[in-house]
C-alpha cells in the first residue's frame, strides 16, 4: 500500500510509521482512538484529485480530515484506512466584495477567512466556537452552526457552490459564485453540505458574504436559577430586536471560566446568558436599554453590556473557549448535540442534571440556547471501568426525552461514528433506508468515511 | 516518563485550539508536528500504545519551544514542562544527539569567567564593526569591564535612592552583549533604582533547558543561593527567556520580572525624539508573552523611547529563534523568520528599528537582513537600548 500511496502522492507527504499515525488517531473526542493505516497530506488540490482517482485501487477506507475538531468521531479511521489531511489547501483564492462572495480552498481556517474579510467590510456569518482552527471543509461537511446562527442561520445558508471530487477522480462543481444549481438540474450542493465526508472530497467553495453590521452591542447577564434564565431566553426570542445570538453557560461552566485566564468576575453558582444585537447604529443604539431591561426583568441584577470591540471580544472569549475548558476537570468527555423546542429547555436540562447526578457523572452545559441546541458535556474517566457505560446510559435517557418533546439528535456537530448508534432512535426504518441510499449512490462500497452516520455503512473491499 | 508527567497529558481535551498558533504545524501541516500531536505521541508511548519510534524523536526535536500553545490552551496543559521533561529524557536515553558544538557551548556557559574570556574575540569584533556571522549584531560591548563592576561604579557615582533591584546578568548577555547589560544598568540608575548584581549568580539554565542537556539543576541551585536570600524590591532580567527560566527557579518565593515590565510601573525618564521619520516596530518575545505570560511591553515604556512605535505584525508569534533552534533546525527557523520579517521590506520609517526584549530574538532578527530575507536597511535593538541615556550618563552630574 505504501508504494501505491507514494505513487499517488509525490509532492505531498505519506505517513505510515506508528508515531506518524498516532497524531491522527482521534478528533475532538480525544479518548476515542482509531489508528489509521496511513495518512496522506496532498500538496494541493491537483494531488488530492490524483489521489482520489487512484483511491479505489488502494482498496481501503478513505477519510477526509480538516482540523480534526469534530466532536462526533467524524474524521477518524473507524474502519482503518487512509486519512487525507487537507492542511495544505489553505488558499483564499478570491474575495469579491462587489458580488459579496469569496472562493476558498477547503483547508482554510475559519478565523483566517474572517480576518481576511474584515478589512473589506464583509463577513461570513457561521461561527462555530472552534473558529481559530476548524476548516471550511470540515464546516461544510458538518453543516456547522455557531452562536450567531440563531439569527443568521447555519453554514448551508452561505454556501453558493462546492467543488467535489468523487472516488473515481471526477471533479464536479455544484453551484458556483452565482449560487443556484450550477450545471445540474437539482440543487445537489445541498446533498454535499453536511455529508460528513461520506459522498465526496471537497476541494473548494464559493461562499456568500454579508456586509459587516454597522454597530454591535454584546450583553452578559447572570441568573440565580434555571427558571429565571429560561424566562430571559423566551423573552429575548420574542423581542423585536431579534438578537443575533443567545448563548448560555451553566454554573459548572461558569466555575471553569472563572478558573481560567478568561475569568471575568462571574458570580459563583450563576447561570450566564450572552446575547448580542447588531445592525444600523441608530436602530441598535435605540434598543440597548430595552434589552437590558428585559434581562433585568427576568431576574438578573448583574447585566453588563458594551459596544466596545475589545470588551465585547472578552465577553465572547469565555464562551468560545468553553469547550476546551473541560480539560480543567476531565479530558475525557462526551458532548451531546440534541436540538429541542425551546419551551422544553428547563425540563430537559433538569433531566440532564438529575440523570448525571444519579450516576455520579459531572455534566456541564454550555450551549446555543436561542436555537434550543443543547450541548451537555458528560465528563468521565476513560480509564475507569463502567464510566463510559454510565454516560451512554444517560445519553440514551436524554435522547428518549428529546424525541418525546419533539426534538432531534444533532444540531451541528454531525453524527459521525459517535452518534450513529442513536440514529435508529430518531429515524424509522424507511427513513434509514432512504438515508443510506444517498451515500450508496455516490460510493456503493462505502469506501468514503465508512461506519459514519449510519452503522450499516461498512466498507467491503 | 514519570507518572505525574503522564497524568498531565490527561488535561488535553484534544480541542485543537493550539494547532492554530503552532509555528511548526503552520509550516508543515502535519498534525504530529503540532502541540496536540506531540502530546499524543508522548502519552501514547508512555502508555505503551505505540512503540518507541524515531519519528517521535523527530517530531519532538521539531518543536521550537515558543509556548504559544500554552497561551492558547483552555485546559491549562503544561506543555512547556512536559516538553522540557521529554527533551531531557530523549538526550539522556540517546534518542536525541546535541552536536559537539552545542555540548561545548552548554558546558562553557556554566563557567562564566572562562566563557567571558573565550568570547573576548567576539566582543572585539563587534567593537570593530566586524560582524561576519549573520547572528553577530553590531554593538560596542566593553572588552574587560564586567556589568557588575560597571554597576558598582555607577552606583557609587549616582547614589540612587529608589527601589533595590537585583539584575541577572546572564551568560551570553555578559560574554557577548554586555553593551545591553550596561544600558540596562544606566536606565535603571537614571530612574533612581539601586542596582545589585549578585556576584555568585550564574547562567539561568535556559541553554540546558533548550538542549535537554544535563546540569540545569546545579545552575538553578546556584541561582537560588545567589538570589534567594537577597532583600530587594525586584529581581529583573533583560532577556525574556532567561527571566522566564529564573522565575521558574525562584518560584514561588521570589518573583522575577522582565526589566521592561518593571520599568512600566515607574514614572520613566523619557528620551528626546531622535528624528521625525524614525519608526519602531515592536516584536514580543515568546518567553515574555507565552512564558512569563506578560501582556506585552508596557506602552509607557515604548512611549518613553521617543520614537513613534507600533507592534510588528503578528508580534506574539515566534520569530524562529527558539534558543538554539535556529542552529539546530536552520531551515525551519528561516522559514518562520521569512514569513515574520517580510513586512520590514515595506515598513514605513527612516530609520526602521525592530525592537524586542531578548538577545536571541535580536540575533534572529538581525540574520533576516544578513541572509537576504530583508533587503532594506533596518536596525535591531533591545528596547532598553532605546531608553538608554548613553555612555555619557556616567559623567553627568548627579
Ligand atoms: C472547542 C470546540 C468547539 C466547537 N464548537 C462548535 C460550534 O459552535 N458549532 C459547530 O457546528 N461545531 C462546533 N465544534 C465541532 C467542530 O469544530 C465542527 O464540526 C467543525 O466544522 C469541524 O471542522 P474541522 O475542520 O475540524 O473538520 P474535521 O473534524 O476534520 O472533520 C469533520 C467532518 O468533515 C469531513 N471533512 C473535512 N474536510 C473535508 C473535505 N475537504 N471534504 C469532505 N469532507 C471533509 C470529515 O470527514 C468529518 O466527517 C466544536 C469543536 C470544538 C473542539
Ligand atoms: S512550543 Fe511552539 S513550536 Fe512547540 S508545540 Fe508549542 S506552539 Fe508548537
Ligand atoms: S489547546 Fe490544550 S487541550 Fe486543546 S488540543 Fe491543545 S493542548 Fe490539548
Amino acid at each position: 500500500m505504501l508504494r501505491q500511496l507514494q505513487s499517488l502522492i509525490t509532492r505531498g507527504r505519506v505517513l505510515t510509521s506508528p508515531a506518524q499515525l498516532a497524531g491522527y488517531s482521534a478528533d475532538g473526542l480525544g479518548y476515542k482512538r482509531f489508528m489509521p493505516d496511513a495518512v496522506v497530506i496532498p500538496a494541493d488540490a491537483d494531488e488530492l484529485v490524483a489521489f482520489m482517482r487512484g483511491a479505489k485501487s488502494v482498496g481501503v477506507p478513505v477519510i477526509l480530515r480538516g482540523a480534526g475538531t469534530s466532536l462526533s468521531g467524524g474524521p477518524v479511521a473507524a474502519q482503518g484506512g487512509v486519512v487525507v489531511h487537507t492542511s495544505s489547501l489553505k488558499r483564499i483564492r478570491e474575495i469579491n466584495v462587489e458580488g459579496f462572495w469569496c472562493e476558498v480552498e477547503c483547508g482554510v481556517a475559519l478565523n483566517d477567512l474572517d480576518a481576511a474579510l474584515k478589512p473589506h467590510g464583509v463577513f461570513y456569518p457561521p461561527d462555530p466556537s472552534s473558529g481559530p482552527v476548524c476548516t471550511l471543509g470540515g464546516n461544510i461537511a458538518s453543516n456547522a452552526g455557531g452562536a450567531h446562527c440563531f439569527r443568521y442561520g447555519v453554514t448551508s445558508n452561505y454556501v453558493l457552490g462546492v467543488e467535489a471530487v468523487m472516488l473515481d477522480g471526477s471533479v464536479h462543481r455544484f453551484g458556483g459564485p452565482a449560487g443556484g444549481h450550477g450545471p445540474w438540474r437539482e440543487d445537489w450542493k445541498r446533498f454535499m453540505i453536511g455529508s460528513e465526508g461520506t459522498l465526496a472530497a471537497f476541494t473548494r467553495f464559493w461562499l456568500r458574504l454579508l456586509p459587516l453590521p454597522e454597530k454591535v452591542w454584546t450583553f452578559r447577564a447572570t441568573y440565580p436559577d434555571l427558571r429565571s434564565i429560561e424566562a430571559a431566553i423566551h423573552a429575548l426570542v420574542a423581542h423585536p430586536a431579534y438578537p443575533a445570538a443567545i448563548e448560555m453557560i451553566d454554573p459548572r461552566g461558569v466555575a471553569m471560566v472563572e478558573g481560567s485566564q478568561m475569568a471575568c468576575g462571574l458570580p459563583k453558582g450563576s447561570f450566564m446568558l450572552l446575547t448580542e444585537i447588531d445592525g444600523p447604529a441608530a436602530l441598535v443604539d435605540a434598543r440597548v436599554q430595552s434589552i437590558a431591561k428585559l434581562l433585568r426583568d427576568a431576574g438578573s441584577d448583574d447585566v453588563v453590556f458594551s459596544d466596545d470591540e475589545p470588551t465585547r471580544m472578552k465577553l465572547w472569549k469565555a464562551r468560545k473557549a468553553a469547550g476546551g475548558l473541560m480539560g480543567q476537570l476531565s479530558a475525557d468527555f462526551v458532548v451531546q448535540d440534541a436540538v429541542i423546542p425551546k419551551r422544553a429547555l428547563a425540563e430537559v436540562l433538569q433531566l440532564v442534571y438529575d440523570e448525571a447526578d444519579a450516576a455520579g457523572i459531572p455534566a456541564v452545559n454550555i450551549f446555543h440556547a436561542g436555537d434550543g441546541n443543547l450541548h451537555p458535556n458528560f465528563l468521565f474517566n476513560s480509564r475507569k471501568p463502567g464510566d463510559l457505560e454510565k454516560v451512554e446510559h444517560i445519553s440514551k435517557a436524554l435522547m428518549k426525552r428529546v424525541i418525546e418533546v419533539g426534538g432531534t439528535l444533532s444540531g451541528e456537530h454531525g453524527i459521525g461514528n459517535d452518534k450513529a448508534a442513536y440514529m435508529p432512535l430518531v429515524f424509522g426504518p424507511d427513513s434509514m433506508r432512504l438515508q443510506l441510499a444517498v451515500p450508496a449512490a455516490f460510493n456503493p462500497a462505502h469506501q468514503l468515511n465508512p461506519l459514519k452516520v449510519l452503522e450499516a455503512r461498512r466498507f467491503v473491499a | 516518563m514519570s507518572v505525574e508527567a503522564t497524568d498531565h497529558y490527561s488535561n488535553c481535551t484534544h480541542c485543537g485550539f493550539c494547532l492554530a498558533v503552532c509555528p511548526t504545524y503552520i509550516l508543515t501541516g502535519d498534525e504530529n508536528n503540532s502541540p496536540r500531536g506531540r502530546l499524543r505521541l508522548w502519552s501514547e508511548e508512555a502508555a505503551g500504545k505505540i512503540p518507541r519510534d524515531e519519528w517521535t524523536d523527530f517530531y519532538t526535536s521539531e518543536c521550537v519551544g515558543c509556548l504559544a500553545c500554552e497561551t492558547a490552551c483552555p485546559a491549562h496543559v503544561p506543555y512547556g514542562e512536559l516538553f522540557e521533561h521529554t527533551r531531557h529524557d530523549h538526550v539522556a536515553t540517546h534518542r536525541s544527539h546535541p552536536s559537539p558544538a552545542i555540548r561545548l557551548a552548554a558546558h562553557a556557559v556554566t563557567h562564566q569567567s572562562l566563557f567571558n574570556l573565550a568570547m573576548l574575540p567576539a566582543r572585539m569584533m563587534r567593537n570593530l564593526g566586524l560582524t561576519p556571522h549573520p547572528f553577530l549584531l553590531p554593538g560596542k560591548p566593553a572588552l574587560l569591564k564586567s556589568t557588575a563592576g560597571y554597576a558598582r561604579e555607577l552606583m557609587r557615582a549616582k547614589k540612587p535612592t529608589g527601589p533595590r533591584v537585583a539584575l541577572l546578568t546572564g551568560c551570553l548577555m555578559e560574554a557577548m552583549f554586555r553593551d545591553i547589560n550596561f544600558a540596562t544598568v544606566r536606565v535603571l540608575i537614571e530612574n533612581n533604582c539601586q542596582v545589585i548584581t549578585p556576584e555568585n549568580q550564574t547562567c539561568c539554565g535556559t541553554f540546558q533547558e533548550h538542549t535537554g542537556l544535563e546540569g540545569v539543576e546545579a545552575l538553578r541551585e546556584q541561582n537560588r543561593r545567589a538570589f534567594g536570600p537577597l532583600d530587594v524590591d525586584a529581581i529583573v532580567s533583560n532577556s525574556s527567556g532567561c527571566g522566564y527560566s529564573l522565575a521558574k527557579t525562584l518560584a514561588p518565593n521570589k518573583p522575577v520580572r522582565d526589566v521592561l515590565t518593571f520599568l512600566g510601573d515607574l514614572d520613566l525618564k523619557k528620551r528626546e525624539p531622535r528624528s521625525t521619520t524614525a519608526r519602531l516596530y515592536v516584536d514580543l518575545p515568546c518567553h515574555l508573552v507565552h512564558g512569563q505570560k506578560a501582556p506585552g511591553i508596557p506602552a509607557n515604556v515604548l512611549d518613553a523611547t521617543g520614537i513613534p512605535w507600533a507592534l510588528a505584525p503578528n508580534a506574539k508569534d515566534c520569530c524562529g529563534s527558539g534558543g538554539v533552534y535556529n542552529l539546530d533546525k536552520p531551515e525551519n527557523a528561516r522559514a518562520i523568520l521569512s514569513a515574520k520579517s517580510a513586512f520590514l521590506n515595506e515598513a514605513e520609517g527612516d530609520p526602521v528599528i525592530l525592537g524586542t526584549a531578548n538577545h536571541v530574538c535580536m540575533m534572529q532578527w538581525h540574520s533576516a537582513g544578513a541572509t537576504g530575507l530583508v533587503t532594506r536597511p533596518y536596525e535591531v535593538k533591545h528596547v532598553i537600548q532605546l531608553l538608554d541615556p548613553g555612555e555619557g550618563f556616567a559623567l553627568t552630574p548627579v
